[in-house]
C-alpha cells in the first residue's frame, strides 16, 4: 500500500515522515525517527511500556496507535520530559526513591505518572493505582513507584503554590 | 592477591555503621538518570548499518516427523537475504542433547525448524509464512506422570522411562529416624508451568559478518557463559565471540543460558553477511521462553512430640520438556534446601527430570528453590498445626542458627534467621492475629535460606574486577557482572568507593563487553554482592595499597596507620594532616616511578563446593479470601531479610518489594495454561500478574548479621526474599479457609474447590 507523508511533532520537534497505513506510532518513532527511548514491549496494548502522552495529556499506547492518525498532531515521549538540562520532578523522584530497576518499563511508568500529575497534583491512592494499572513492572512490585509518584506530587504541588504566589 | 595492610575498611564484627563512610547509606543508581530519561540502550535499540531482521519458522505440533521443507518461494521473495534450514545448522548443538535445528523430528510446539533474514521484519514474516513444512504427526507425550509409564513412547534413546536426569541423595538414616518419630506427615504439592515475563522480550543482534568473529548484543545474566556456549556451538575460540550486554530488562532466572534464537541470529548473519536482529514477536515470546515446567513434590516428614523436626523426605518430579541442557541445576539446588532451614537428623531426596513433548523447561524466578519452598513451607506449617503448635513457635524452635553446618556441609558463618522470625512476627502482630482472625481472613509465615553463589554447578565460582584510578582522583571499575536491574553496578561502586575513601559518584562502572570486562561467571544464584563484591573490594584494596606508599612517604607515617576517607588520606586520628586523595594519585603518577594505579582482584569460594555465605529471611502474609469467588487479596506483607550488611538499604528494600511481587504473582496468578502442548494464554493480558492496585502494603525489616566473609559483612538479597513469599501467602490462605490449597497458582477455582471440600 502506498506510503503517506505525515507531519508529526515529537517533544516539540517537527518531523515529516512517510508512513505505511498499518505502521504504528511506536514503529515510526523508533524505526523512522530513531527515537528509541519509548520501548517496544508486547505490541498488543497489554504491557504498557510504550506509553506516550498526547497533546491533551492523553495516555497513548503507541503500539496500538496508527501513525497516520497522528498527522498534524504532537506527542510527548520520555525523551521530552526533562526541563532543560534538569530532570523533571517525576524523573528525579523515581531516581531518588528507588523506583527504577531494570528500566525497560520505566518510560511507560514515567509517562503514565506524568499524564496523571499534569492534571492532578493531589492524587489519591486510587488515582495512582488507576493511572498505573496499564503498565506491568516485574522488578519493583510498583511499591517504590507509587511512593515516588506521591513524593513527586508533593514537589509539584509546592511548585504550584510558589508559582501562584509569584 | 593484595593483603589488606591498612586497618581502615577492614570489616570486623565490631564495626558500626558510623565507621563506614558510604556503605550503608542510600545511593541512587548510577545509571538511573539515563533510565528515567529514555537514554538507556537495550538490545532492541541497537541499529547497525545494513542490519537485517529475522523470523523463525516454528513447529505447530508437539511431536512430528519432518517430511520436507520447501524454502523456494521464501527465497524468491524480494528483500529476503538468507534462509536457513536444518541443513545449515548441522553439528550445532544447544547443550548436550539438542541439535539447533531438528533433522528428523520436532519435539514441541514452537520448535525451531527454519529461519529467514530479510530487509524488514515485515518481509521476514512474509517469507517465513512462505516456507512449507510437511509433517507426519507422532504420538505425543504431554503428561509428566504418564511419561513415566512402561508403555509410554520413549522420546530419547538414552532416557529410559523418559527420565533424562535423576539425582538421589541421602543423609543420615531416614528410615531409622522416621521409626523414632511421634508424628509423621505426608503431603503432595504441584507447581504449574510459568513464564519469566521480563519486561524486555527475548531479543538479540548478531554480527557474524567478519569470518570467525561473532559479536552479539543481547540481554543476559551471564555474558561469560553465553560466550562459552556460543563459542562451543560455532567451534570458535571463546575470545572470538564478543558478548555486548547493554541494559538487561530483567532476568528472573530466565537469562542464564543461551537459547536457540541466539544461534539462529548468528547463523543468519553469517549466511547473509549482514548483522541480524531476532526478536520475539507477540505470542512467540511465550513459546520460546523456557521458564518453569510442572513439578510434583511428594513430601514426608517426621517430628518428635515436643515439636522437634527430625527427618524430611522429598520426591520431586519435574516436567523437563523435550531436551535437557542445564536443567540438572534444579535438582542440584533443590536437594540442598531440604536441610537448609532445620537441623534435622536425616533426609532423603530424589529429583527426576522427565521428558515430555513440551518446550524444554528451565526455571522461573526463584530458580526452583522458591517453588520447592512453596511445598516445603506449607508441609511444615501443616505438620506444626497437626501437633497443635503455632507455626511461629514451631519455626523458632527448629530454625538453624549461626555456626550450624547442614548435613550437606553448608556452614552458616552468620545466620539471623531467628532474629528475622522474631522481628517479623512482632512487627506483623502475629500473636494478636494468629487464630484470632474472622473467617476468611488469614495470616501465614514463610521462612527461607539462600546461598550466595553455587560453586559446584561449575568448577569455579569466580568473579574478577579491575580498578583504574585516574589522575583527577576518580576511578573506573571494570566488572563482568551484568546489572539486570538489581543495581549491582552501583553496589560495586559503593564497595569500591568505601575502600578508596571517595564517593560512589566518583566511580564509573565499565561493564557489558567481554573484550574488556574481567571474568565473572554471572548474576545468578544471587552471587553478585558476595562474590563480585569481594572481587571489587580486593581490587580496590590492591589499588589503595599502591597509593598508600605515596601517602605514607608524604605524611611520613607507616602505611598501616593510614585512613582513606571522604576524599582524603590521613594518619589515623590526625585528620588535620589530611591530604587530598586526588593529590596522592597525582603524586603517584607524577613521580620518578610514574606509577599508574590499577588494582586487580578476584574472588572464588575457597571451598571445594558451595559458598561461604547464606542469607535468611522470614515473611508474614495477611490475606482475605472471598468465599463467593475464591479470589485471594493480599492485604499486607511483613518481610525481613538477613542480608549480612545492607550496602545500599533502599535497594535492599526494592529487591524485597520486587520479590514479594513475583512471589505473590506466582503463587496466586501465574500459569501458562497448556492444552495439547500449546500455550493457551500467550499474552500479557491472559497471563496474569499483579497490577499496581493489587499490591499490598509491604513492611521491611533489614537484619544485619555482618557476615565475616562478606564485603563489609554483606551477603545477598537477590533471590532470598522470594523463597519466603509463596509459602507465606499459601499458609495465610490455609489459615483463612481452614484447608491447604496444594496446587500453585492458588487460582480462584482451586481456592473455591478447597473451601467446598
Amino acid at each position: 500500500m502506498a506510503k503517506q507523508l505525515i507531519a508529526l511533532t515529537v517533544n516539540g520537534d517537527p518531523y515529516e515522515v512517510a508512513v505505511s497505513p498499518h505502521q504504528t506510532l511506536l514503529e515510526v518513532m523508533r524505526d523512522s525517527l530513531n527515537l528509541t527511548g519509548t520501548k517496544r514491549g508486547c505490541t498488543a496494548g497489554s504491557c504498557g511500556v510504550c506509553t506516550v502522552n498526547g497533546e491533551q495529556g492523553e495516555v497513548i499506547l503507541s503500539c496500538l496507535a496508527l501513525a497516520v492518525e497522528w498527522d498534524g498532531r504532537s506527542v510527548t515521549t520520555v525523551e521530552g520530559v526533562e526541563e532543560g538540562n534538569e530532570l523533571h520532578p517525576i524523573q528525579k523522584s523515581f531516581l531518588e526513591h528507588g523506583a527504577v530497576q531494570c528500566g525497560f518499563c520505566t518510560p511507560g511508568l514515567i509517562m503514565s505518572a506524568k499524564a496523571l500529575l499534569d492534571v492532578n497534583t493531589s492524587p489519591s491512592e486510587t488515582d495512582i493505582n488507576e493511572a498505573m494499572a496499564g503498565v506491568i513492572c516485574r522488578c519493583t512490585g510498583h511499591i517504590k513507584v507509587k511512593k515516588a509518584i506521591k513524593e513527586a506530587a508533593s514537589v509539584l504541588r509546592e511548585r504550584e503554590v510558589n508559582h501562584g504566589e509569584s | 592477591m593484595a593483603k589488606a595492610k591498612i586497618k581502615n575498611n577492614v570489616p570486623t564484627k565490631s564495626r558500626t555503621k558510623e565507621d563506614l563512610a558510604v556503605v550503608g547509606k542510600n545511593w541512587s543508581r548510577l545509571d538511573g538518570a539515563d533510565k528515567v530519561s529514555g537514554r538507556s540502550i537495550f538490545a532492541d535499540d541497537v541499529r547497525l548499518p545494513g542490519m537485517l531482521f529475522a523470523k523463525v519458522v516454528r513447529s505447530p505440533y508437539p511431536h512430528a516427523r519432518i517430511i520436507s521443507i520447501d524454502t523456494s518461494e521464501a527465497e524468491a521473495l524480494p528483500g529476503v537475504k538468507a534462509v536457513i534450514t536444518p541443513e545449515d545448522a548441522k553439528d550445532i548443538w544447544i547443550g548436550i542433547s539438542q541439535p539447533l535445528l531438528p533433522t528428523e523430528n520436532v519435539t514441541h510446539v514452537g520448535h525451531e525448524v527454519a529461519a529467514v533474514a530479510a530487509m524488514s521484519e515485515e518481509i521476514a514474516a512474509q517469507a517465513a509464512a512462505l516456507i512449507k513444512v510437511e509433517y507426519e504427526r507422532l504420538p505425543e507425550l504431554l503428561d509428566v506422570e504418564k511419561a513415566l509409564k512402561e508403555d509410554a513412547p520413549q522420546l530419547h534413546e538414552k532416557a529410559a522411562l523418559n527420565i533424562g536426569w535423576q539425582q538421589e541423595e541421602e543423609h543420615g538414616d531416614p528410615d531409622a529416624v522416621f521409626a523414632e518419630c511421634d508424628v509423621i506427615r505426608e503431603d503432595t504439592y504441584i507447581t504449574n508451568p510459568s513464564h519469566n515475563c521480563y519486561a524486555e522480550y527475548h531479543v538479540c543482534v548478531a554480527d557474524f559478518t567478519k569470518p570467525g568473529k561473532l559479536k552479539m548484543w543481547t540481554p543476559t545474566q551471564t555474558a561469560h557463559l553465553f560466550q562459552q556456549s556460543l563459542a562451543a556451538g560455532f567451534k570458535l575460540p571463546a575470545s572470538d565471540v564478543r558478548l555486548l550486554t547493554l541494559n538487561t530488562g530483567g532476568g528472573f532466572t530466565g537469562r542464564t543460558s543461551t537459547r536457540p534464537h541466539h544461534f539462529l541470529a548468528a547463523l543468519l548473519s553469517r549466511k547473509a553477511g549482514k548483522p541480524v536482529r531476532l526478536r520475539a514477536a507477540g505470542d512467540e515470546e511465550f513459546i520460546m521462553c523456557r521458564a518453569g515446567g510442572k513439578v510434583i513434590y511428594k513430601l514426608r516428614s517426621g517430628a518428635s512430640k515436643d515439636g522437634k523436626l527430625k527427618v524430611i523426605e522429598a520426591d520431586l518430579l519435574f516436567d523437563t520438556g523435550a531436551y535437557i541442557e542445564s536443567q540438572m541445576i534444579v535438582t542440584l539446588l533443590t536437594s540442598k534446601y531440604i536441610h537448609a532451614l532445620y537441623p534435622i537428623e536425616a533426609s532423603r531426596y530424589r529429583g527426576r527430570l522427565v521428558h515430555t513433548n513440551h518446550l524444554p523447561y528451565y526455571f522461573h524466578h526463584g530458580g526452583g528453590i522458591a517453588q520447592f519452598q512453596f511445598a516445603l513451607g506449607q508441609h511444615v506449617d501443616a505438620l506444626a498445626r497437626e501437633m497443635g503448635m503455632d507455626p511461629v513457635e514451631f519455626n523458632l524452635l527448629n530454625a538453624v542458627e549461626e555456626g550450624h553446618t547442614t548435613m550437606e556441609g553448608a556452614h552458616y558463618a552468620s545466620c539471623g534467621l531467628k532474629e528475622c522470625i522474631e522481628k517479623t512476627a512482632a512487627m506483623a502482630g502475629w500473636n494478636d492475629k494468629y487464630g484470632k482472625l474472622p473467617k476468611f481472613k488469614g495470616i501465614g509465615i514463610g521462612i527461607g535460606a539462600m546461598a550466595s553463589g553455587a560453586k559446584g554447578l561449575y568448577k569455579h565460582d569466580t568473579s574478577a574486577a579491575f580498578v583504574k584510578v585516574t589522575e583527577d582522583g576518580k576511578a573506573s571499575l571494570f566488572v563482568g557482572l551484568p546489572d539486570m536491574g538489581q543495581s549491582s553496578h552501583t553496589t560495586m561502586a559503593i564497595i569500591c568507593a568505601e575502600v578508596l575513601g571517595i564517593l560512589p559518584t566518583d566511580i564509573t562502572v565499565i561493564s557489558g563487553d567481554t573484550d574488556t570486562d574481567p571474568l565473572d561467571i554471572g548474576a545468578f544464584t544471587q552471587r553478585g554482592t558476595f562474590n563480585t563484591g569481594n572481587a571489587t573490594k580486593n581490587a580496590a584494596i590492591d589499588a589503595r595499597d599502591q597509593l598508600a606508599k605515596t601517602a605514607a612517604n608524604i605524611l611520613e607515617v607507616d602505611e598501616a596507620q593510614l585512613v582513606f576517607r571522604d576524599g582524603k588520606v590521613y594518619p589515623e586520628g590526625q585528620e588535620d594532616k589530611a591530604i587530598a586523595f586526588a593529590k596522592v594519585v597525582y603524586k603517584t603518577l607524577h613521580s620518578r616511578e610514574g606509577r599508574f594505579v590499577m588494582g586487580r582482584g578476584f574472588y572464588n569460594s575457597p571451598l571445594e563446593k558451595g559458598t561461604m555465605a547464606y542469607s535468611f529471611g522470614a515473611q508474614i502474609a495477611e490475606v482475605t479470601v472471598d468465599p463467593g469467588t475464591g479470589v485471594v487479596t493480599v492485604d499486607k506483607m511483613t518481610a525481613s531479610h538477613d542480608v549480612g550488611r545492607a550496602i545500599n538499604p533502599r535497594v535492599v528494600e526494592g529487591q524485597i518489594d520486587g520479590q514479594i511481587f513475583s512471589g505473590m504473582s506466582q503463587v496466586l496468578y501465574e500459569e501458562t495454561l497448556m492444552e495439547d502442548g500449546q500455550v493457551m494464554n500467550p499474552s500479557r493480558l491472559d497471563y496474569k500478574m499483579p497490577r499496581a492496585f493489587e499490591m499490598p502494603e509491604v513492611d521491611h525489616i533489614i537484619v544485619e548479621s555482618i557476615d565475616p566473609n562478606g564485603p563489609f559483612g554483606a551477603k545477598e538479597v537477590g533471590e532470598g526474599p522470594i523463597v519466603c513469599t509463596m509459602q507465606a501467602i499459601a499458609n495465610a490462605v490455609t489459615n483463612a479457609i481452614g484447608d491447604q490449597v496444594t496446587e500453585m497458582p492458588l487460582a480462584p477455582w482451586r481456592v473455591i474447590r478447597a473451601i467446598k471440600d
